[in-house]
């Protein structure tokens, strides 16, 4: 992308940053913690810290006293997009809340160990997956999946948590588990009773990169197929903002010169809307903003892990 | 599992005082009525049937026009209108979501009636990316050729609805939008389906569609956890829309809600009670309603009435209507024996 059009990308962002410090999901919408730390990092690779920093600002306000991090400040309880503000607390260099979150988002279990031996062997017959793998789940005490799973593992990664930790292990084996036969992943069912279920191209993505940042390559099977899943669905034409962003980042971390890239990101720069953002919507601008530019927010080394 | 009922003034008085905005920036009025404990549709409960083979244009405009003259339906005259259909996912040929070619139909007739902002509003529960499915099923289209806002309740604005009064009950409080909490007159516009879990998904059931996914994540994980008829009937007993449809013109039968088979039963259901369309659409199916379990919890929840004797049925009889839908083996003890309606 010219850099006039990522500038206009940072200039819709920085024109529809609420009083608040943060960010929502549409124009003036309420503050949110995914959607700013986004924002946040898109303004740090542009070099806009002043604005960066109002934005950390209104991270701050969403702490919560164990470790995590709430939707909003109104929210009573620690949340999912804690992932989000990992990264973006990694970015800003700010050590000590990342540390934090590290913590708490290590200690955010799903419900896998609440199952019966009658439950896990139901699920393996119904759906063909091992229910007992722990990864992360979007509310607390519920069941993993794969793209909550996959956005922990990214940001853990990114903030350098060992490959080896426990937990990463476990997230990266829910993954490989949790894929379709023919190739790809969807929200996180491969089966319902005998039939296969569709990937789709977000969580395919998001596995993929997941998967890359916790050191798997494409020489394994279920990475190839995801790719060539992938390839093929980016390939359609008929994808979302949200689905181009990730799966740019994924074909950029396992192969960064394959043509397909620069043709993806044709396919994701068309959707810029003359107001310099994607859709009117600040998170999937910054997020276009992050795989048009700068990868390496999210992600350590595209294409050699 | 054993669950505790609820006691309907329990219900009312925790909703009548602890609601309140979380996140204040865009606060809106929570219409009257909208959220409440009591039903509001006396019995007999009013439910209109109109025959509807196909989804051309010509067609839906007929049988919306029919139904909507026989049931209680709302006056939208200068109010805004929030519609809520059923778009859980989208697999191509598969009628998985609300037939986006009704929707249209009704946003003309709303506009006819005098309709002021319309504004189409959904929750997909299994992917993040609302965009690809609205796009693919075909509102993305409606909403432009029709001016109306379309929008991701997965992301919208929310509130805390807190329930003090929460002795047994798995949701404590509750984040709603307020797209929805905002709506003059709020209409539920449901596919005729069988499901794997609940045994058929109708209009009570498409209420889970508003909880927003950036709060329970996509699944909404938590009312499986929950339990699916207790979860059923926190939510639809919370927030209770002014008027229903079901779209019955093309539905799903046997390993609903995404993978079953299409099963045409022509028809679309009218009320201003969720209870008692859902009923009277699962008479349709050839479903008994009272072994339906969140359907009888409803009606321990004071939601209406599954009772036939308590619904009036204008524009045809069940017996006229009724197409069997293939059950699943986990299901089949749904069954209604023909010709009863208890």
């Amino acid at each position: 992308m010219h850099v006039d059009g990522l500038g206009s990308i940072l200039n819709f962002i920085k024109s529809n940053q609420n009083l608040d410090g943060g960010w929502g999901y549409r124009i003036g919408s309420a503050s949110l913690v995914e959607p700013t730390s986004f924002c946040i990092l898109a303004l740090l690779s542009g070099g806009e810290e002043r604005l960066a920093g109002l934005g950390r600002d209104y991270l701050n306000t969403c702490l919560k006293a164990p470790g995590g991090i709430g939707t909003s400040p109104y929210d009573p309880n620690a949340s999912w997009m804690a992932y989000a503000a990992l990264l973006a607390y990694r970015a800003l260099g700010e050590t000590d809340q990342a540390k934090s979150l590290i913590s708490w988002i290590l200690g955010f279990k799903d419900g896998s160990d609440l199952l019966t031996s009658a439950d896990i062997k139901i699920t393996k017959r119904l759906y063909r997956f091992d229910p007992s793998i722990s990864g992360w789940p979007w509310t607390v005490k519920t069941s993993a999946w794969v793209e909550s799973t996959s956005l922990f593992l990214i940001a853990l990664a990114r903030a350098g948590v060992p490959l080896s930790n426990r937990r990463m292990v476990s997230g990266s084996s829910l993954l490989l588990d949790r894929r379709i036969p023919s190739g790809g992943w969807n929200f996180g069912n491969p089966y319902s009773k005998n039939f296969q279920m569709d990937a789709t191209a977000l969580s395919t993505s998001l596995a993929l990169v997941a998967l890359a940042a916790t050191g798997h390559t494409e020489k394994e099977a279920a990475i190839l197929s995801g790719i060539r899943f992938l390839q093929k669905s980016l390939l359609s034409r008929d994808q979302s903002v949200i689905a181009l962003a990730w799966g740019l980042i994924a074909l950029r971390s396992f192969s960064p010169r394959d043509t397909l890239v620069s043709t993806v990101g044709k396919y994701l720069n068309d959707l810029q809307q003359d107001d310099g953002s994607f859709r009117g919507n600040p998170f999937e601008s910054a997020l276009a903003y992050i795989a048009l530019s700068d990868e390496s927010l999210i992600i350590s080394s595209p294409g050699i892990f | 599992m054993k669950h505790r009922s609820l006691k309907r003034r329990q219900f009312i008085g925790a909703l009548g005082t602890t609601s309140f905005a979380l996140l204040p920036a865009r606060h809106s009025p929570i219409s009257r009525g909208l959220l409440s404990g009591k039903s509001r549709s006396p019995k007999p409960h009013q439910v209109a049937i109109a025959e509807c083979n196909n989804y051309s244009a010509q067609t839906l405009f007929g049988a919306l026009h029919s139904g909507w003259r026989h049931a209680l339906s709302p006056d939208v005259k200068n109010r805004h209108v929030v519609i809520k259909p059923n778009i859980v996912d989208f697999t191509p040929d598969k009628p998985i979501e609300t037939d986006a070619r009704l929707i249209e139909a009704l946003i003309l007739l709303l506009k006819s009636h005098g309709a002021g902002k319309i504004t189409l509003a959904e929750g997909p529960a299994h992917n993040r990316d609302s965009e690809m499915i609205f796009h693919k099923t075909g509102y993305t289209s409606v909403a432009k050729r029709q001016a109306v806002s379309l929008i991701d309740l997965n992301y919208d604005d929310v509130q805390w609805i807190q329930n003090d009064h929460h002795q047994g009950r798995f949701f404590e409080h509750v984040y709603l939008p307020e797209t929805i909490l905002s709506a003059d007159v709020f209409i539920s516009v449901a596919k005729m389906k069988t499901h794997r879990f609940a045994g058929v998904t109708l209009s009570l059931k498409n209420m889970l569609g508003i909880l927003p996914g950036m709060m329970y994540g996509w699944p909404k994980n938590i009312i499986h956890w929950n339990g699916i008829p207790r979860s059923i009937c926190e939510i639809a007993g919370l927030i209770k829309p002014h008027f229903v449809i079901i779209d019955g013109v093309v539905g799903m039968e046997g390993y609903g809600p995404l993978l079953g088979k299409s099963k045409q039963a022509g028809v679309l259901v009218f009320s201003d009670n969720a209870l008692a369309a859902d009923s009277t659409a699962a008479r349709i199916m050839g479903v008994d309603p009272v072994r339906v379990e969140y359907m009888r919890l409803a009606q321990r929840f004071g939601l209406g009435s599954t009772r036939s004797q308590d619904i009036n049925i204008y524009g045809g009889s069940i017996d006229s209507f009724r197409t069997n839908f293939d059950l699943e083996e986990p299901f089949e003890y749904l069954r209604a024996p023909k010709n009863a309606h208890p």
